[in-house]
């Protein structure tokens, strides 16, 4: 509520306390469309918050929060004392990163290839077809990479036949091709469905901008990058911001099947970790602490995206 | 590409307008094989027989053909009754969240509302924290008593940030003149939303509406957690997922080879994976196109401008 | 909508019409609700079985199974004390019990009111019998199999084992395999002589599965090879000979030790290393998932590997469904040859004694408002008449009587794995976790027959198939099971993978981890390099091996003590 954004500041300034409240009177139509969903969303996501008083407890499920031991910061302690958490984060992240930038890029260029395509029914086609392995299941999708990517799968097959190589890549077995892996299955996997964002964004592009430029002589390449590109921009920024929060999440389905052990160093995340030695070790406490870590870093992480892009005068997401 | 920054003339540009689309449709058709390749596939397998499936192997073709996968699903008649339960949820759940969502992005739009940015942080925070999974049970199934009841699938649904933002982010790209002139016509700001924005808004909608539907036409964990014991009330993605689970228990606990000695009866995880994937998708493909005209072509605006 | 409303309707009209349907003169219906900690199929509404046990006992069931993940769904149903009135905890039975969500069954099962139930559980009672906390005797769970009548079946070896093709030991002229040694110089020549099948697919010398929790199959064989059966991941001296094959103090009763990190694990950790790299193990072995073991196992190139009977079943049903028999697999029990061991004869153990499942099976939850119901009922089903309706079905349909013996058609035995067929006409969602006879039926009408079809001599025998049939006499055979010593004596301490170490979970998922990872290293690494590379792996290991032995020597001690004291 404090710091306000440029803009409204100056359509904000002149209100008063009780200015505030005679605006806020008069805009009680808005209020009637979002504070259903405020308190909604108190009673939903943040009533459930005292959870995290667990993060400081050795907690019993069956004790509950008032029953169950104090151990100030033993949890985190504990978690910061072991090197395959952090381990963990440091795969967390690089994956993250990996995912998103790989993700970005290939959603926005498949986008960008499906506008510039006139013919409307390739395009309804080309866009079901690649948004289809959204819905197959991890385990399927991981299997089938599993085996194009084997000793003696396709791309071994290609690279021996290209003779780019004589003895076939471990590329399963030998951890620093893990992280790359996984950011080519999800491209694989989700780059039709990541499209479905930024082909609706596209629609909210003027048509006449498109004739305006075209009157103007303006080349495909020069329409894409002052016309589309521009047109998207604010959907791929506060994409691009939300994706920064959630750095920290890097999943563990797809880490965890194409992992296996001779790889777990690469392949272990954070959630992963948690799996492992959290609900399932009654370490109730440490899933908590976990969770609530990986909450604050992601919030740091919106913040300073979110001021990052404010300062460059981009749209923002707070 | 490199083309296209060439100085345009007349014979460049026609040079041009002719490889740039051969290539892009190049692009796309590989694109489409690589992307089709698994689903195909899926496919495949669903159609094959189950042992025979297990040696792997199986390209864009069953080998040995057999329906059995989806017969062990689909004569189960609960498989009817939890694809009401889905497919009514699912609905219910989308057109909420369209009504509610769509409501709320358009007043975190209007710059000139006093709670907006309070608000704003309050909703994008709900993306990133997370009470786990203990307190977060407890609510719905203590507090709000709303396990095994129908109800424990719509009311703890109703919103999500991330499409709210979505929503937003498009009102913000549409021309304020639109909000303006309407005002001064003395239109108030539900009226404005319902007349004005909310037809325009149209191909976002649909994109949200996809998000959600598939949302929860895919979500189990929900039965699993509230309703797992009230068979009349399992979703079809928690029958599914349950059935995958007990075929693979039971292969592990083929007990005695004599059991395994004739195996036609049998069916195994690997084709009632596929099945299932197939089975669950079906029905989402045949909703994609009343949607997709919403978002891929890009008239809603230039017509109403128009 | 109109549709919609009038379905809705027909449900309700369902509804309230069924409980006037049920059969006058039985008990006061009642539902049970039941959580089973494993996934299942939910029984048909026309049950056989079940309708049978509605008209007997006037009891119906709400099962839920297990979807996700059990220690998850425990807790939660823990901190919410949502407890259905039967409870199974599957695996994780050791967190509801801890947590106080079951009835002390003692309460209700005694010589005088439950003579079955208490003749059930009598001769194991010292294992089954627990004390709580204030000393008083508690019996939680009655378990849901491995209470035997009579001499334990065993026609082949279900559990752990070496296993290899067929063909191979046909082709070397039916030796006997004893040892690892000679097990290994087996595959090796057989693959000199048959580098590729007929198809000229190269075969896999050995297979090592380490996927998640099947890595069994790589952490276990040791203490195997040292004589004894499957004690989970620590080695527990019972005989003079495991004292003396390991070395440990006689004087120190059930010495209990962590097996992966003393020299005689090393030896075998050495030949996988040796035949890695003579190109019998793959490395892809390592990186395989079980999906994509499985299809290796049922192209029939795999000639051999350790792992558990039941672990694969899928491929040997898809094997002889393609008439490779040959390819399919024999259990051998090997043991280090006497050169590992400094010269000790180790004998062969992998077949042990019957094991009461303990802390398995349905317990009656503190929610529960009829526990003595339950009870009774269960006392009821102890009956040969229910334990052969739930074995064997109804007679005249499901399996029939000539001279005394229970026989089934080969249809009738087959439809038993069909799962439409199961719902329809099994009560397996209650039955497997139900307290239940094994073994020989010991008197009576049938006695003589096994109370598990799949166990009856005859079925066994007529479903085995020719080649089988002339292996085992090539042998001189009547089972596969005679590839391997007859069963021993159950320890007292029962078997060790059973004990709960929850205390030491976290050292223990240490202790799995780096063998996961370092094991196959270790397989795959430079010759020259092996030794650096062990002494590297055992310090890593030492911590928490040694916190979980630790533990385990413990534990072992006081269940053992539980038997002897008695």
């Amino acid at each position: 509520m404090t710091s306000v954004s440029h803009r409204s500041n100056k359509e904000l300034r002149p209100v008063s306390k009780k200015g505030f409240f005679r605006t806020l009177a008069g805009q009680w139509q808005l209020m009637l469309m979002s504070v259903p969903m405020l308190l909604y969303v108190i009673l939903f996501n943040y009533a459930p918050m005292w959870g995290w008083i667990t993060a400081f407890q050795d907690y019993k499920p069956k004790a509950g929060i008032f029953g169950s031991k104090w151990v100030g910061m033993k949890n985190f302690m504990w978690l910061f004392g072991r090197e395959d958490f952090i381990n963990s984060i440091r795969n967390t992240l690089a994956m993250s990163v990996i995912n998103l930038v790989f993700g970005t890029v290939s959603s926005i260029l498949l986008a960008i290839l499906l506008n510039e395509v006139r013919n409307r029914g390739f395009k309804r086609t080309v866009q079901t077809v690649t948004y289809l392995p959204h819905f197959l299941s991890m385990v399927i999708v991981v299997g089938m990479a599993q085996n194009i990517f084997a000793s003696d799968g396709a791309v071994n097959g290609l690279l021996k036949s290209l003779r780019l190589v004589k003895e076939p890549v471990f590329f399963l077995g030998e951890g620093r091709y893990f992280w790359w892996l996984v950011g080519v299955i999800n491209v694989w996997k989700e780059v039709g469905w990541n499209t479905i964002i930024y082909i609706s964004a596209m629609t909210s592009i003027d048509p006449s901008l498109y004739e305006a430029a075209a009157i103007d002589g303006a080349g495909r390449f020069h329409r894409i990058l002052h016309v589309t590109l521009p047109g998207i921009k604010s959907t791929f920024v506060i994409l691009l911001i939300m994706n920064i929060g959630h750095l920290m999440e890097a999943g563990f389905e797809i880490q965890y099947l194409l992992g296996s052990s001779v790889v777990m160093d690469w392949s272990q995340t954070i959630d992963i970790f948690v799996l492992q030695y959290g609900i399932s070790k009654q370490q109730y406490g440490v899933a908590t602490a976990a969770g609530m870590f990986k909450s604050i870093v992601a919030i740091i992480l919106l913040v300073a995206a979110n001021t990052l892009a404010k300062r460059l005068d981009e749209d923002t997401l707070l | 590409m490199t083309t296209a920054s060439i100085k345009p003339n007349r014979k460049n540009r026609i040079h041009r307008d002719v490889t740039f689309p051969i290539v892009n449709t190049i692009i796309l058709v590989l694109l489409m094989f690589v992307t089709l390749y698994p689903v195909i596939n899926t496919v495949a397998y669903s159609f094959n027989d189950g042992t025979d499936a297990l040696r792997g192997n199986i390209g864009l073709w069953p080998r040995v053909f057999s329906l059995k996968s989806y017969e062990s699903i689909l004569q189960d008649n609960a498989v009817y009754q939890a694809a009401f339960i889905s497919a009514s949820k699912t609905v219910i759940i989308t057109l909420l969240n369209l009504f509610w969502t769509g409501m709320l992005a358009f007043t975190l739009s209007r710059k000139e509302y006093v709670l907006r940015k309070f608000i704003t942080t309050v909703m994008v925070l709900t993306m990133y924290v997370n009470a786990g999974l203990i307190p977060n049970y407890l609510l719905i199934s203590k507090t709000l008593h709303l396990s095994k009841s129908y109800w424990v699938y719509v009311i703890p649904t109703m919103f999500s940030c991330f499409n709210m933002i979505v929503i937003r982010t498009y009102i913000t790209g549409l021309p304020d003149a639109l909000v303006e002139s309407a005002r001064i016509d003395g239109a108030g700001d539900i009226r404005v939303y319902w007349q004005i924005i909310f037809p325009l808004c149209m191909p976002v909608l649909a994109t949200v509406a996809l998000f959600v539907a598939v949302g929860s036409w895919n979500s189990w964990f929900d039965t699993h957690l509230y309703c797992g014991g009230q068979k009349n009330l399992h979703s079809l993605q928690y029958l599914l997922k349950m059935k995958l689970a007990t075929t693979q228990a039971s292969a592990n606990a083929a007990k005695t080879s004599a059991d395994a000695l004739k195996s036609t009866t049998q069916t195994t995880p690997i084709t009632i994976r596929c099945a299932i994937t197939v089975i669950s998708t079906v029905p989402i493909l045949v909703v994609y196109p009343f949607l997709q005209r919403y978002f891929v072509t890009g008239m809603a605006l230039g017509s109403v401008k128009g | 909508m109109r549709k919609l409303i009038s379905v809705l309707l027909v449900l309700a009209m369902i509804l309230a019409i069924m409980p006037a349907a049920l059969a006058d003169g039985a008990p006061e219906p009642i539902t049970l609700t039941v959580f089973r900690g494993d996934p299942g199929d939910q029984p048909a509404e026309d049950n056989k079985i079940y309708k049978l046990i509605e008209e007997k006992f006037g009891v119906k069931f709400e099962f839920e199974f297990l979807a996700g993940d059990l220690d998850e769904k425990l807790g939660l149903m823990i901190a919410g004390e949502d407890y259905p009135d039967l409870f199974d905890g599957g695996n994780s039975a050791d967190l509801i019990i801890s947590n106080g969500a079951l009835i002390n069954l003692l309460d209700y099962v005694n010589p005088e009111d439950t003579p079955r139930l208490w003749a059930h559980i009598e001769p194991q009672k010292a294992r089954l019998i627990d004390k709580d906390e204030d000393g008083n005797d508690v019996l939680y769970i009655i378990p849901n199999y491995g209470l035997t009548d009579g001499d334990q079946i065993v026609n082949e070896v279900n559990g752990p084992a070496f296993f290899v093709q067929k063909q191979v030991l046909a082709w070397a002229g039916y030796p006997q395999i004893h040892t690892l040694n000679e097990y290994f110089d087996l595959i090796e020549k057989f693959i000199e002589a048959n580098p590729t099948d007929e198809n000229g697919s190269p075969y896999v010398g050995f297979d090592i599965l380490c996927e998640d929790w099947r890595h069994f199959c790589l952490i276990n064989p040791v203490q195997h090879l040292m004589g004894r059966p499957n004690d989970g991941e620590v080695y527990i001296c019972v005989t003079d000979q495991n004292y003396a094959v390991t070395g440990n103090d006689p004087s120190e009763e059930f010495k209990t030790e962590t097996f992966i990190d003393k020299p005689y694990a090393k030896a075998y950790y050495q030949k996988l290393n040796e035949e890695f790299h003579k190109g019998l193990i793959s490395k892809d072995t390592f990186v395989m998932n079980y999906d994509q073991y499985i299809a290796q196992l049922s192209s029939g190139t795999v000639l051999g590997m350790f792992d558990q009977t039941w672990d694969f079943g899928n491929a040997t049903a898809a094997l002889k469904d393609a008439k490779m028999d040959k390819n399919t697999y024999v259990a051998l029990g090997l043991v280090y040859d006497p050169e590992y061991v400094d010269g000790q004869e180790i004998e062969e153990h992998y077949v042990n004694g019957s094991l009461p499942n303990v802390r398995r099976g349905f317990g009656i939850s503190v929610n529960c408002e009829c526990p003595e119901r339950i009870v009774a009922m269960w006392e009821e089903m102890l009956s040969d008449e229910w334990q052969i309706i739930f074995n064997w079905g109804i007679e005249g349909e499901d399996y029939y009587v000539e001279d005394g013996r229970l026989l089934m058609t080969e249809e009738q035995y087959m439809q038993r794995n069909d799962n439409a067929w199961k719902v329809q006409n099994r009560a397996l969602a209650f039955f497997e976790s139900s307290p239940k006879k094994q073994g020989w039926i010991l008197d009576g009408e049938f006695a003589g027959n096994a109370w598990d079809p799949a166990n009856q001599p005859e079925i066994v025998l007529g479903l085995m198939n020719d080649y089988d049939k002339e292996f085992l006499s090539a042998y001189g055979y009547s089972k596969f099971a005679d590839f391997v010593n007859p069963p021993i004596e159950l320890a007292p301490y029962g078997e060790a993978w059973q004990i709960d170490y929850t205390p030491v979970d976290v050292d223990h998922q240490d202790f799995l981890n780096i063998q996961d990872k370092r094991l196959p290293e270790l397989i795959m690494c430079d010759p020259a390099e092996f030794d650096a590379k062990w002494d590297a792996f055992v310090e890593e290991i030492t911590p928490s091996a040694t916190a979980f032995g630790e533990y385990m020597q413990e534990a072992v001690r006081a269940e053992a003590a539980k038997v002897l004291d008695k």
